[in-house]
């Protein structure tokens, strides 16, 4: 069916970008329903649709491109009016979409299985119901356009081709009469239809059937273009000519148009929507659960990639050749025999040269890292169609807001993210957002707003998803707390509000039987914090109970490189991520207090649990008269990490472990400090969980 | 190989012992239609042993190792190649030929104590590839599959040694590195 291993590959990351437009595009026509539909809008989904099609029928993938078939039938439906845009026509594509990223994920493994089949069949014939109410059959393009027969009659197959073509790809239709001298209408006419070429396409050029005063010749020409009345206007500004559009619309139903006053002439600029023949009252479709943002990581080891960005990584390099020149003149004038022993003027150069070498490296690894970064819209544009969507769903009044779009994150976190804030946001409107009635009771506007925004603070980019809902009610989550043995009753009482909120990231609570329980926040948020960790991140929650609660994710704006706190126990160096680093202190001996003979210290006020990495990792433990702490962790779960030394700070790339190495407890990857010996990167999440959390042990390598 | 030139007493005891040489006559024509598979010999403790040459990927002298805390065994530590980070294993103590695994990563490492002609095989594994610590690195041997005797009862080994096979005087322990790892 396909080719070799290679041609899969190319098909799969051609589709992806496709499906990636789709996206997009599918996001703004959400937000548009009920308002003026832009024609571009429609035909851009429509051409992906098309390639889409195309695409997938090279490739003998005959499930994405019957489904492609299917959403161009009802795409054109769609441009010429014959159906109206309405919520549940917008869903049934975006289901479609999601299909697709189902069926590309397993094609992309190899894999075909019977639930995608079955998945796609059902996503055709969603599709199909709508196309069924507005059938097209005897429909002839041509006759939208206000011709006479006699035109008609004249016009080459060929022409009538062009025409319908460029109808169907939503052209305006223009009848541009230009009126010429006997003496120089050849030349006049070329140069007319040279202007319109620029502009558009010229379908035909006729004898005009009105011809005016008789001293001139007169000649129509039918013109197809995609450009405004205002840019026809002027590129006809020295021209004996005028025009008039050939393109009739339909006249509009909804009220909403009748307000704006007579239709405008010009209205073949505008689709307006027709007055639907009566959509079959059936409910949509049992959803297949969408798992295509899980699927989606599977999708695509690609990303795309500015030009302009791998040309200064190409300058880089460039300027790394001259260096590297430089020094092979160096060396050899070093080596050069009967010469006496290289001065220090050759050292200044040498010195010289290293310089430029680590600046120019410094470079190119900034930019080669450039290239991995995404930016976020992406996400941020599904998360505003499942918003939509879920408020539907549970019968919500939800405004979506989202900020950031442009900001950039590294391709594997932005793929990382999608299921977390898809959670997030799903929480907020499901069990956050409370009941228009509700909502009014409380004296709050009966439209909710959920808003996700992102920006960048230094190296590190921080994500709030909010909601103006019920927040987090202390008291219930006192109670889940001390029956579910997490904190004792008397320990409960004296958590503060905060101390209480991070308690619903723990495991415990998302075994908590009912919703309401929380009221508020539902199952899973461990998840969702065991995710962000991963990826280095943390979590934390901001609420007010009865005003709604806000969810900020903080997140290194790179995998690939971190700053990080280099220290050394027992004669071993360890590196530290910095961002989990919370502060820094130094202590003696007598410092150290036990509670229940584990080990605790006092800082500033508070009494934190005490970890020594040397006795946590093993290692004969030095006795040292002063230890230096890092304090890691947040809120609820902060831990002192004791280490023989701080050695300084560095950025390192950070390679993760890998194969039989991938579950060392502990440690989150290897880097190079420069010596031949890889150094550990310390994984605190995990050391944390490990020293605060003893029940779960950690499993050995 | 030098040693098929040399006098072998061994070899007047047909049957027992099938030299595993190539060249040699008395081997030749029970196993002509075979074709020879390449190993890589290398020793332990004294011992010889042998692994396909086609699960090599390559062979480097001992770099500075960084140990894993809290690690296996035999887990040595790892050992950065090229960019790339690998895990080294030391197979003595699977093979029961040493009690711990060497000493030679860690702040108190002694390279000292390994000899000097040790190296690292770097074995080619799906699940990412290894480095193994070896004593010395012997040739590459090639050895018919009907000359190699499988293990009698009594001789050590579980499922992580292969069979026997004979260089001339020497015995070749073949070994299957995956499960020597474990």
């Amino acid at each position: 069916m396909t080719g070799s291993s290679k041609g899969l590959s190319d098909f799969v990351a051609e589709a992806a970008e496709i499906l990636d437009s789709l996206n997009r595009d599918l996001a703004i026509l959400d937000r548009s329903v009920g308002r003026r539909l832009q024609p571009d809008l429609l035909n851009g989904i429509f051409r992906s649709a098309h390639s889409l099609k195309g695409l997938a029928s090279m490739f003998g993938e005959q499930r994405i491109a019957q489904l492609a078939h299917g959403m161009e039938d009802l795409l054109d439906r769609l441009r010429l009016g014959r159906l109206e845009m309405t919520d549940e026509v917008v869903d049934a594509l975006i289901e479609s979409l999601d299909t697709f990223q189902v069926v590309l994920a397993e094609t992309g493994r190899g894999d075909r299985s019977e639930q995608a089949s079955r998945r796609t069949e059902a996503a055709c014939e969603r599709l199909a119901d709508f196309v069924d109410t507005a059938p097209l059959e005897h429909e002839d393009a041509l006759d939208l356009l206000e011709l006479d027969t006699q035109v008609r009659d004249v016009l080459t197959e060929y022409e009538e081709h062009r025409l319908r073509q460029n109808l169907r790809e939503g052209m305006e239709v223009w009848k541009v009469r230009a009126v010429f001298d006997l003496s120089d209408f050849d030349r006049g006419l070329a140069r007319l239809n040279a202007n319109l070429k620029t502009i558009g396409e010229v379908i035909s050029t006729l004898p005009s059937a009105d011809p005016g005063d008789g001293t001139g010749i007169a000649f129509d020409i039918i013109f197809a273009s995609r450009v405004s009345q205002r840019k026809l206007r002027s590129t006809l500004s020295n021209m004996p000519a005028s025009f008039q559009p050939l393109f009739q619309a339909r006249t509009s139903a909804p009220s909403s148009d009748q307000r704006q006053g007579p239709a405008p002439p010009a209205a073949a600029a505008e689709l307006r929507l027709a007055f639907p023949k009566p959509v079959p009252e059936e409910p949509p479709r049992p959803a297949v659960p969408l798992d295509a943002d899980s699927v989606r990581r599977a999708l695509t080891q690609t990303v795309r990639v500015d030009i302009g960005r791998l040309d200064s990584l190409m300058d880089a390099v460039g300027e790394l050749l001259l260096i590297k020149a430089n020094v092979a003149r160096l060396a050899d004038e070093a080596r050069q025999p009967g010469k006496p022993s290289p001065g220090k003027l050759w050292g200044h150069q040498l010195y010289r040269e290293s310089q430029l070498l680590e600046r120019k490296l410094d470079d190119l690894q900034k930019g080669i890292l450039e290239v991995r970064m995404v930016p976020l819209g992406q996400i941020l544009d599904k998360l505003a169609g499942a918003v939509r969507r879920i408020a539907r769903e549970s019968e919500k009044e939800v405004d979506f807001t989202m900020r950031g779009g442009e900001v950039e994150v590294d391709k594997l976190i932005v793929e990382a993210l999608s299921d977390p804030l898809m959670h997030l946001v799903r929480n907020a409107v499901d069990h956050g957002i409370e009941s228009v009635e509700e909502r009014q009771r409380r004296g709050k506007r009966p439209r909710a707003l959920v808003s996700v925004s992102a920006t960048q603070r230094g190296n590190q980019v921080v994500i709030d998803v909010s909601d103006d809902g019920r927040g987090l009610d202390d008291e219930r989550i006192r109670q889940v707390a001390v029956r579910t043995g997490i904190v004792g009753s008397a320990q409960a009482a004296q958590l503060s509000s905060r101390e209480l909120h991070s308690l619903i990231f723990l495991p415990g609570f998302s075994t908590a039987n009912r919703v309401s329980e929380l009221s508020g926040r539902g199952v899973g948020l461990d998840v969702v914090k065991t995710n962000i960790s991963r990826l280095s991140g943390m979590i934390d929650i901001h609420s007010e109970a009865g005003k709604g609660a806000t969810f900020t994710i903080t997140l290194p704006e790179t995998l690939a490189i971190v700053r990080a706190l280099v220290v050394s126990v027992s004669g071993r160096v360890y590196a530290v991520p910095l961002n989990a680093v919370s502060e820094i202190a130094s202590i003696t001996e007598k410092d150290v207090r036990t509670v229940e003979r584990r080990e605790v210290i006092a800082l500033r006020g508070k009494t934190i649990p005490l970890a020594r990495l040397a006795r946590l990792f093993q290692h004969p433990e030095k006795p040292l008269s002063r230890q230096f702490l890092l304090v890691v962790g947040l809120a609820h779960q902060r831990l002192a990490l004791a280490v023989d030394d701080l050695l300084g700070q560095q950025d390192v790339v950070v390679k993760p472990l890998r194969g039989r190495l991938r579950h060392t407890s502990g440690i989150a990857g290897a880097t190079d400090l420069g010596d031949r010996k890889p150094v550990l990167v310390l994984d605190p999440g995990a050391i944390i969980e490990e020293v605060v959390n003893p029940e779960r042990r950690p499993e050995l390598v | 190989m030098l040693e098929q030139f040399f006098y072998h007493p061994d070899e007047e005891v047909a049957g027992l012992f099938r030299p595993a040489t190539e060249g040699d006559p008395a081997t030749l024509a029970s196993a002509e239609e075979e074709s020879a598979i390449e190993y890589l010999a290398f020793l332990l403790e004294g011992e010889c042993y042998a692994v396909p040459i086609s699960e090599i990927r390559e062979i480097v002298r001992v770099p500075p190792l960084t140990e894993i805390p809290r690690s296996p065994k035999n887990l040595l530590g790892v050992m950065k190649i090229r960019g790339e980070v690998l895990p080294v294993y030391d197979v003595k103590v699977k093979l029961k030929l040493a009690h711990e695994r060497a000493g030679i990563a860690g702040p108190d490492a002694e390279l000292e104590g390994i000899p000097s002609s040790s190296r690292i095989l770097i074995v080619r594994d799906p699940d990412g590839d290894v480095g193994i610590l070896v004593d010395e690195v012997r040739e590459v041997i090639r050895l018919k599959p009907s000359t190699i005797e499988p293990l009698a009862p009594g001789i050590g080994g579980g499922d992580y040694l292969l069979g026997l096979a004979h260089l001339g005087s020497e015995l070749v322990i073949l070994l299957d590195v995956h499960k020597a790892l474990l």
